[in-house]
């Protein structure tokens, strides 16, 4: 999969962009604040619909934008999939009219989605391209808190699977609302028997959450087990353990399927079975919810643990082993993610080269070799070998611009 | 607002600022068109409003908006009052209406439970609905609330205290709209369309 033509519109401190993208590397190279990482994010917020760096979309617009009129930022691009004819994915944020003088962050914004020229949900738009993304901060993934974990497997389950992502919307939609009846229970504004309908729609969706999170790390596993291997010469045994909030069990068999150190990723659970027991579990623990006012137990609470050699990496690691198993971690996303969708996702590197020492770049960019489409930023160019500068497209990014070299130029 | 602007005409253009879907602009724009027009657009529009609070209220009946109590349809006897549709909102009852197809009667309940909003069941017109059903009369309750969460939820909540009436209770059925085209349905509706299918 790769993207073959890009356009943006007051997004960051691009005015106005519009390129034709090549397959292959693509080295984005300059000084900082120049825009090379917003051509990143622009791309990864088509897939994602939302920004690998800021919680409010409203920074994503163009801060020398003329204030007196309606802010909006537009990012457009055009996909070339295996599997697909070409697709025209485009995304407009647009403030919302009488939020005009409101706080900036405060302020909402409306997300207008078209594919095709076709207006979108949100929903429809993720899965349009498949990104993979590293970045100098996914050693969160390890030193972080949990919910970074959280968020790493949703946003990664929902670029492939539908079902997930519309199962997270609902189970979000239907926390908030059960959380909020909590707290007017304990008010005494409600009474408990208004919970049935929302444990019915948590479990519902819960279930296919847990179930999907199993899924995913029994496959990540595996494969960021082999890379880390790899990386430590040997040493190193690197696990994946999910650490659900309550129990769930095997349905057939009445064993338990939980370990002490987590989930057996090996006996995949049905959804409905985990929805029948997240029901009994929410019912039964209902009384300790309402005194805290919100849902303790559920996929939003779980956590993901990295163990190296049987020890708690985000409690024991050192920061190499920590680096090693983030870039196992991601190596293994981005084999998984080829595997589930048929074709390699594009690849989205920011800054990540400079920080590794030549053998691990050395084998980053030949795990990537095969890639369709890789876009890459640095300060400095020199660090890459010759033989990958020259396959690779080279583009200066100077105050919003795309400098292309003339041929023969260099 | 700037001193430039007579107070009377900020109040106006701040009062329309808070009507749904109307903003600073647009509030300004009605504001100085009603300035320049004839006396007569602004004084019916003043009588307009003023009778629609002190002329209108809800139906004892099935809680609709109306200017005589019950309302003209609740009075209808020509209408099946053995069938009742329950709809969330006054503007439901149009739309059911406007399908040209239904003859019986409607409850309002004024609302969808939504806990976020601090809307409870007892903010809304259900132990209304139950007592009505409990007087006789009512064979089926049809419940029509928006096929959304919080419709779902008091759909939910309206069948389980109706349930000990004994009174049949069904909901609207959701699925493919009309004209569509299967392909660009979301998988959400078409999976209920596929469960709520029928023999033909």
């Amino acid at each position: 999969m790769y993207i073959e033509h890009l356009s943006l519109q007051n997004f960051r401190n691009y005015a106005r962009l519009e390129v034709s993208l090549p397959t292959g590397p693509i080295l984005l190279y300059g000084s900082n604040a120049q825009g090379k990482t917003s051509l990143l994010e622009a791309i990864y917020y088509l897939a994602t619909s939302r920004s690998p760096y800021t919680t409010t979309d409203r920074q994503l617009i163009n801060w020398n934008a003329d204030p007196d009129l309606l802010a909006f930022a537009k990012i457009g691009a055009e996909v070339v999939s295996a599997f697909r004819p070409l697709s025209r994915v485009e995304v407009t944020l647009v403030q919302e009219p009488g939020a005009l003088h409101s706080s900036l962050n405060g302020s909402r914004l409306q997300k207008e989605i078209r594919i095709n020229g076709v207006p979108r949900r949100v929903m429809d738009l993720i899965g349009q391209i498949n990104v993979v993304m590293f970045l100098p901060q996914d050693l969160v993934l390890v030193e972080g808190a949990p919910s970074e974990r959280r968020r790493y497997m949703n946003i990664t389950l929902c670029q492939t699977d539908a079902t997930y992502c519309e199962a997270l919307a609902t189970f979000e939609k239907a926390l908030t609302q059960r959380n909020a009846l909590l707290r007017r229970i304990a008010d005494g504004e409600a009474r408990p028997d208004e919970l049935g309908y929302w444990n019915e729609q948590l479990a519902q969706a819960g279930g296919v959450l847990i179930a999907g999170r199993q899924r995913l790390l029994r496959d990540l596993e595996v494969k960021a087990r082999r890379v880390h291997r790899d990386l430590s010469g040997g040493d190193e045994d690197l696990e994946l353990s999910y650490q659900p909030s309550f129990l769930p069990t095997a349905n057939n068999s009445g064993q338990l399927s939980f370990q002490v150190l987590g989930l057996d990723l090996n006996r995949q659970l049905k959804a409905s079975d985990i929805a029948a027991q997240y029901v009994e579990t929410l019912e039964a623990r209902q009384g300790e919810d309402i005194a805290r006012g919100m849902t303790l137990i559920g996929p939003q609470r779980d956590e993901l643990r990295l163990l190296v050699n049987g020890r708690d990496l985000g409690l024991y690691g050192s920061r190499g082993q920590a680096r090693t198993a983030v870039m196992s971690l991601k190596l293994a996303e981005l084999e998984w993610m080829r595997d589930a969708v048929g074709e390699w996702p594009i690849l989205l590197l920011d800054e990540v080269i400079a920080e590794l020492d030549a053998a691990r770049r050395a084998y980053l960019l030949d795990r990537i070799s095969g890639a369709e489409q890789v876009l890459l930023t640095t300060t400095e160019p020199d660090i890459f070998t010759p033989e990958f500068l020259q396959k690779a497209t080279r583009w200066h990014i100077r105050q919003g611009q795309i400098i292309m070299p003339q041929d023969g130029s260099g | 607002m700037s001193k430039a602007i007579p107070q009377s005409v900020t109040n106006l253009i701040e009062a329309f600022s808070r009507l749904p879907g109307v903003g600073p602009k647009t509030a300004s724009r009605l504001t100085y068109y009603l300035l320049r027009a004839p006396d007569e657009l602004s004084q019916t529009l003043a009588a307009a409003l003023a009778d629609l609070k002190s002329k209108t209220r809800y139906c004892s009946v099935c809680f609709n908006i109306t200017e005589e109590d019950p309302c003209p349809i609740c009075q209808d006897e020509a209408r099946d009052a053995s069938q009742v549709v329950v709809v969330e909102d006054p503007l439901d009852v149009l739309a059911v209406e406007r399908t040209g197809a239904y003859t019986g009667r409607y409850h309002v309940l004024h609302g969808a439970i939504s806990p976020v909003e601090g809307i409870g069941p007892e903010d809304l017109k259900i132990r209304e609905l139950v007592e009505r059903v409990q007087q006789g009369g009512v064979l089926e309750v049809i419940i029509a609330t928006n096929p959304g969460m919080e419709g779902d939820a008091t759909a939910m909540y309206v069948q389980r205290q109706l349930a000990p009436t004994g009174v049949r209770v069904t909901r609207l059925a959701r699925g493919l709209p009309t004209g569509g085209d299967l392909e660009y349905v979301d998988s959400v509706t078409l999976l209920r369309a596929l469960q709520g299918r029928h023999e033909m």
